[in-house]
């Protein structure tokens, strides 16, 4: 400090005797921007920042996304109570919401082809009538360019497309080469394109993403012809009213919906039961601010690093003013100014980078967002300048109070080091506050605490690891005796590293993790998308056909038979009969009454990618004791498919039973039930054994059937697969379709099969493949963007690191100078510390990832675990690489020093 | 043991050329300075140190420079050694110039040939008393490092200290380490800057005496700063820096300004 701000100090401290705080402010912040020019400033500076940035650009998201969810709620859903069922609703439902004085709109879904020209697209139909919807509004392109799709006799834009008129998607259009005024054919009906859907204001969750959306007016729906027996249709009623009307409405059905003829007709409502979309999100909402509490982390341990060095700096001012008669409360108030000034222009900083990542994150995550997000609120920003506070009071308040207690001796004796704040105290209280803040983010007591502890463990563990690889390193080093060109420094640069125990140890483990956690994310990605490619066969279909009916199998499968070209790589599965169908009863005992769970898992009847899955249970799927809670695809086949395989039990009841006369069926189907094969992996959940029986509601009948073999099911095949194969002779009576799966190379040959079976879906696999792709790498890079914020935090800690130990670096170095050492010895030597840091590091890394893999792979994904040996390789050398590289550049100053100002930085 | 034959009879290898050189005339200085200033930018403008210094010092010889707080000892110290470039003038050591070298090969002419002492020890905090003592053995090591410096580390009465760290040794046993350290290579030269500074009279007296018995019986060269007079007379010879030139000081002349009793560092 100048002469001139002496005599300033002296001035304004007595004339503010009176009003000290006041006074003090300004001279805190004059201070503290003096200040920034020092090293250890910068880095508490940057680190700071970042802690901001990274909790406030995933806190403005989705603060964003949660208001405005919360906003729409009920528009989202498409009404206050919703009704859907995959079966025509209940009229005493319409009479009861009637009744009530509810606004209703009938509503059906369903998959199935659209064409224009040759193009042929599978599109997510809606059937829409007048009510609809029954809040907010159907946006279209046209609205913005003001020619409006115009309802006969109405001067202004209708609500819901009018008979013969469909509204589509942009993307819909660009499939089919369309636009707006051509003619577009749905089952088999000419549909008028007049207007290009911007947005929908209700989300209908399941395959909306990957088929694109064709809305058209519910009286056009006989004519499409697409309403056939075996169809898969979803059946929606949506309701809307005051909360009275609602709740009235609410108590009348309830007693309909406990009856079993309803007992597939699921009740969505705003208030219990949010939109998937929602539940994920909140879920994602946890996980992204956890990631982001990871960068928090790490710039805190940068803090932890930097105070060191700037307490150390400041000891000597503060025994000086101890000299000159500061109480120690004048001295920790003028210390608390100052960087509280730093917390509050850190905190304004990073909350500007915080805002333009989350714009990043908007803009990466759009396609997915159901609504147009809300402006940013202030909640954020409040939020990032306290977790800069708590990171400032956590990770440096131990050693800040040593500031206080500083006496005036201090500056009479050069030689006493200033003592460390204990590390325990450090770790103990950073702990707590870190805690508080995975509480505050995550809203989940016991997931911040169980997250606390499980981080707390696993640092310890890291650390030991750590130790044993520094001991380790250290016997290898020391047998490196020659004293050739690289032997010697490696061997001194070993030692030093592994003296400096507390030091390495901190650095080590903090560099780990942020190499862990980029290396983790990549080996997810990369597991999963080349897992998923390697299953496929080349020579797997490419396509489904569902919905072929019965009247036309023969001919469709005559047709298609003759396209495939098996010189060409074509194949082709067999049609296989569908019926829908609900087990109602175990082992002789009814599931019927007992208390019906929310269905939570995808109601989509569509077919999922990797074949005919029934959404094989999950967790998530909704399942009571085992038993699906939602229809079955149950089929007959005489034989044991190709590609299924026996596990055990015998196959030939079933084949005798198709052989049988009728007489022997109708007893046997009475008395033991229908010989059926079952799916192992859904007969253990269920709890049944060869010779269980169980029945089938299908309809309106029930079908007793008995277990008489258990199958092993290849999912992935992309075959056709059942969970339930019945005998041919037992279900033919009801109404069914038909499903096949084919290989074509030459997806041209598809458009006369398209034009003569207009009810006909036919999926394309590769395309739901790709956009899956799509979506995997879009969420990826969302993640990747926060992740490289904790890249930014690790090499905060890396600078910080550096910072705190400058002065014993260019203490060491002038010793070594002044005994003889040139400067490549001391190059080298410092090279060789910070690439021996940076191989450990990489290997720690290594390990933490591959562990966490593990853990992650077999705990939450379900993936089979799998090793990757190349990440012990490319993990270290990155390390060495990036921190030598990085290390040995932010280091040169000391090198370039002549030895005499060397020998001063420590005093 | 191996140690007594490498300690005892390592010369530097300048001492074998200058010897061979000049066969029957004097012996060369081990140290020789002529013309020697120092300036440096100080705020408003130049501040002069050092003005055209001389000074020539003998294998063997003690040598105290003596002078006010602030007359720039360590400042020439540090030029004397090569640790700083002059801003003019020559320094010679053990013959050959340091003008023409840049800091690694001044730093080569030190290896192994030159031993410091400082008044605030300097040890490096994180290594060991043996440690400390075994980094200018590591830099120009020859036949069983380890064994020379623990042998060190007893002479100077610290065998049972090998493995501490330098806090957990007082002000004097630091001070001793370090010696052993400025020793265990075999330097013909020693530096000592304020050697006693930092200690109390009585632990000041044994430092110096430990000095002193080294440079007579190895006859190693031993150039001191300081302000302590007792010290100082102890010495062959007593230089009194001033008004940046050396000047031949003795009792009988007056007496140089006074040292203050607790030393800060010169400039």
């Amino acid at each position: 400090m100048s002469e001139s701000r002496v005599s300033d100090r002296a001035a304004t401290s007595s004339a503010n005797a009176q009003r000290p705080r006041g006074a003090r402010l300004p001279l805190a912040l004059r201070g503290l921007l003096r200040d920034l020019r020092a090293s250890d400033v910068r880095a508490l500076f940057l680190a700071l920042m970042l802690a901001v940035a990274a909790t406030t650009m995933i806190g403005f998201f989705l603060d964003r996304l949660d208001r405005g969810l919360n906003r729409q709620a009920s528009q989202l859903l498409g009404g206050d109570l919703v009704l859907e069922s995959s079966n025509p609703l209940d009229p005493r439902f319409a009479e009861a919401f009637r009744a009530a004085g509810l606004e209703m709109s009938p509503q059906l879904g369903m998959v199935s082809m659209a064409s224009h020209g040759d193009s042929f697209v599978l599109s997510s139909l809606k059937a829409v009538s007048p009510g609809y919807p029954l809040a907010g509004r159907v946006e279209l392109e046209s609205d913005a360019s003001g020619e409006d799709a115009q309802a006969p006799g109405t001067s202004s834009r209708a609500e819901i497309p009018p008979p013969g008129e469909a509204w589509i998607v942009p993307r819909l259009a660009m499939a089919l080469s369309a636009e707006v005024g051509d003619t577009l054919t749905v089952g088999r009906k000419q549909l008028t394109i007049s207007g290009l859907i911007t947005r929908e204001p209700d989300q209908q969750g399941g395959f909306s993403e990957f088929s694109p959306r064709l809305m058209f007016n519910m009286e056009d729906l006989d004519a499409t012809g697409l309403i056939q027996p075996g169809s898969r249709m979803e059946y929606r009623l949506l309701a809307a009213g005051d909360p009275a009307a609602v709740q009235q409405a609410r108590d009348a059905i309830a007693p309909l919906l406990a009856s079993a003829d309803n007992a597939e007709v699921r009740l969505k409502d705003v208030r219990e039961d949010r939109p998937r979309l929602g539940r994920s999100l909140e879920r994602a909402d946890k996980y992204l601010s956890l990631a982001g509490l990871v960068a928090v982390l790490l710039a805190g341990v940068a803090v932890a690093m930097s105070t060191r060095r700037y307490v150390e700096r400041h000891l000597d001012s503060a025994a000086l003013w101890r000299c000159f008669g500061a109480s120690q409360r004048q001295l920790s108030r003028l210390f608390a100014a100052q960087l509280g000034w730093l917390a509050l222009l850190a905190s304004t900083g990073g909350a500007v980078l915080g805002l333009l990542g989350q714009m990043g994150l908007v803009a990466l995550l759009e396609r997915f967002l159901p609504l147009e997000l809300p402006a940013p609120g202030p909640l954020p920003l409040a939020l990032g300048i306290l977790t800069a506070l708590a990171v400032l009071v956590g990770f440096a308040g131990p050693m800040l109070l040593r500031l206080r207690q500083v006496s005036a001796l201090k500056v009479l004796r050069r030689e006493l080091a200033p003592l460390p704040a204990s590390a325990w105290v450090v770790v103990a209280i950073a702990s707590l506050v870190f805690g508080a803040l995975m509480w505050l983010y995550s809203g989940d007591l016991m997931l911040a605490a169980g997250l606390l502890v499980g981080g707390i463990i696993a640092l310890g563990l890291l650390m030991v690891v750590g130790q044993l690889l520094l001991s380790l390193m250290l016997k290898v080093v020391a047998r490196m005796r020659g004293q050739g060109g690289w032997s010697r420094p490696i061997r001194l640069a070993g030692g030093m590293l592994a003296r400096r125990r507390g030091a390495s140890l901190g650095q080590l483990v903090a560099f780990a993790v942020t190499f862990a956690a980029m290396a983790l994310i990549a080996l997810v990605r990369g597991d999963l998308i080349t897992r998923w490619q390697a299953q496929i066969p080349t020579d797997a279909p490419n396509h489904f056909a569902i919905n072929i009916q019965p009247g036309e199998q023969q001919a469709f499968g005559e047709q298609l038979t003759a396209m495939v070209d098996e010189q060409a790589g074509d194949s082709q599965s067999e049609l296989y009969p569908m019926v829908r169908g609900r087990i109602t009863a175990l082992k002789g005992e009814s599931l019927l009454g007992r208390t019906q769970q929310r269905l939570q898992a995808a109601q989509s009847d569509q077919p999922a990618a990797g074949g005919m899955q029934e959404g094989r249970s999950d967790e998530g799927d909704g399942e009571q004791q085992g038993v699906p809670q939602r229809e079955l695809n149950l089929t007959w086949h005489r034989d044991l498919p190709d590609h299924n395989r026996l596990s055990s039990g015998e196959w030939a009841p079933i084949s005798d039973f198709a052989d049988a006369d009728s007489e022997t069926r109708s007893r046997l189907a009475a008395t033991q039930g229908v010989p059926v094969s079952m799916e192992e992996e859904l007969a253990e959940r269920m709890g049944l054994v060869i010779g269980d029986s169980l029945s089938f509601t299908i309809g309106s009948e029930t079908v007793k059937a008995q277990v008489v073999n258990l199958r092993h099911v290849d999912w992935e095949s992309f075959l056709p697969n059942f969970y339930v194969i019945f005998p041919p002779g037992a279900l033919e009576s009801f109404a069914h379709s038909y499903m096949t799966a084919f290989h074509l190379e030459d997806e041209r040959k598809l458009a006369p099969l398209v034009r003569d079976y207009p009810s006909v879906s036919l999926i394309n696999i590769d395309a739901i493949l790709t956009r899956v792709q799509e979506l995997i790498a879009q969420v990826s890079r969302a993640v990747e963007l926060i992740l490289g914020l904790v890249l930014l935090a690790g090499a905060s800690v890396l600078y910080a690191a550096l910072v705190a130990s400058r002065p014993a670096r260019e203490h060491e170095g002038a010793l070594y100078k002044v005994f003889g050492a040139g400067q490549g010895l001391l190059a080298r030597l410092q090279a060789a510390e910070f690439v021996l840091l940076g191989l450990l590091s990489g290997l720690l890394a290594a390990m933490l990832a591959e562990g966490a893999a593990v853990g992650l792979y077999s705990g939450w994904l379900g993936l089979p675990v799998v090793l990757h040996p190349w990440l012990w390789v490319l993990l270290p050398l990155a390390g060495g690489v990036l921190i030598g590289g990085l290390g040995f550049w932010l280091s040169r100053e000391v090198r370039r020093q002549p030895p005499m100002a060397g020998l001063r930085a420590l005093q | 043991m191996s140690h007594n034959a490498s300690i005892n009879d390592a010369t530097p290898a300048s001492d074998q050329t200058s010897s061979d050189a000049q066969a029957s005339a004097t012996p060369a200085p081990v140290l020789e300075v002529s013309g020697l200033a120092q300036r440096v930018a100080s705020g408003e403008g130049r501040l002069t140190i050092l003005e055209d210094l001389e000074l020539a010092v003998q294998a063997g010889e003690s040598v105290a420079i003596i002078g006010a707080s602030g007359s720039g000892k360590s400042t020439l110290l540090g030029l004397l050694a090569g640790l700083d470039s002059p801003s003019e003038g020559d320094i010679r050591l053990f013959g050959s110039s340091l003008a023409g070298l840049d800091e690694d090969g001044r730093a080569a002419l030190r290896a192994g040939q030159v031993g410091f002492v400082f008044q605030n020890f300097q040890l490096l905090p994180t290594l060991t008393a043996l440690e400390n003592v075994l980094m200018p053995l590591e830099l120009a090591p020859q036949g069983d490092i380890e064994a020379q410096a623990r042998d060190w580390l007893t002479r100077v009465g610290l065998g049972e200290r090998l493995d501490h760290l330098p806090r957990h040794l007082s002000g004097g046993e630091q001070q001793r380490v370090a010696i052993a350290r400025a020793f265990v290579a075999g330097p013909g030269l020693v530096f000592a800057d304020e050697p006693t500074g930092n200690l109390d009279t009585a632990t000041g007296e044994r430092i110096a005496e430990l000095l002193f018995t080294l440079n007579r019986e190895r006859g190693t060269t031993l150039i001191l700063v300081t302000h302590d007079l007792t010290l100082a007379r102890r010495c062959d010879r007593c230089l009194n820096l001033e008004a940046g030139k050396l000047v031949e000081w003795n009792d009988e002349a007056s007496a140089p300004a006074v040292a203050t009793p607790q030393g800060g560092d010169d400039v």
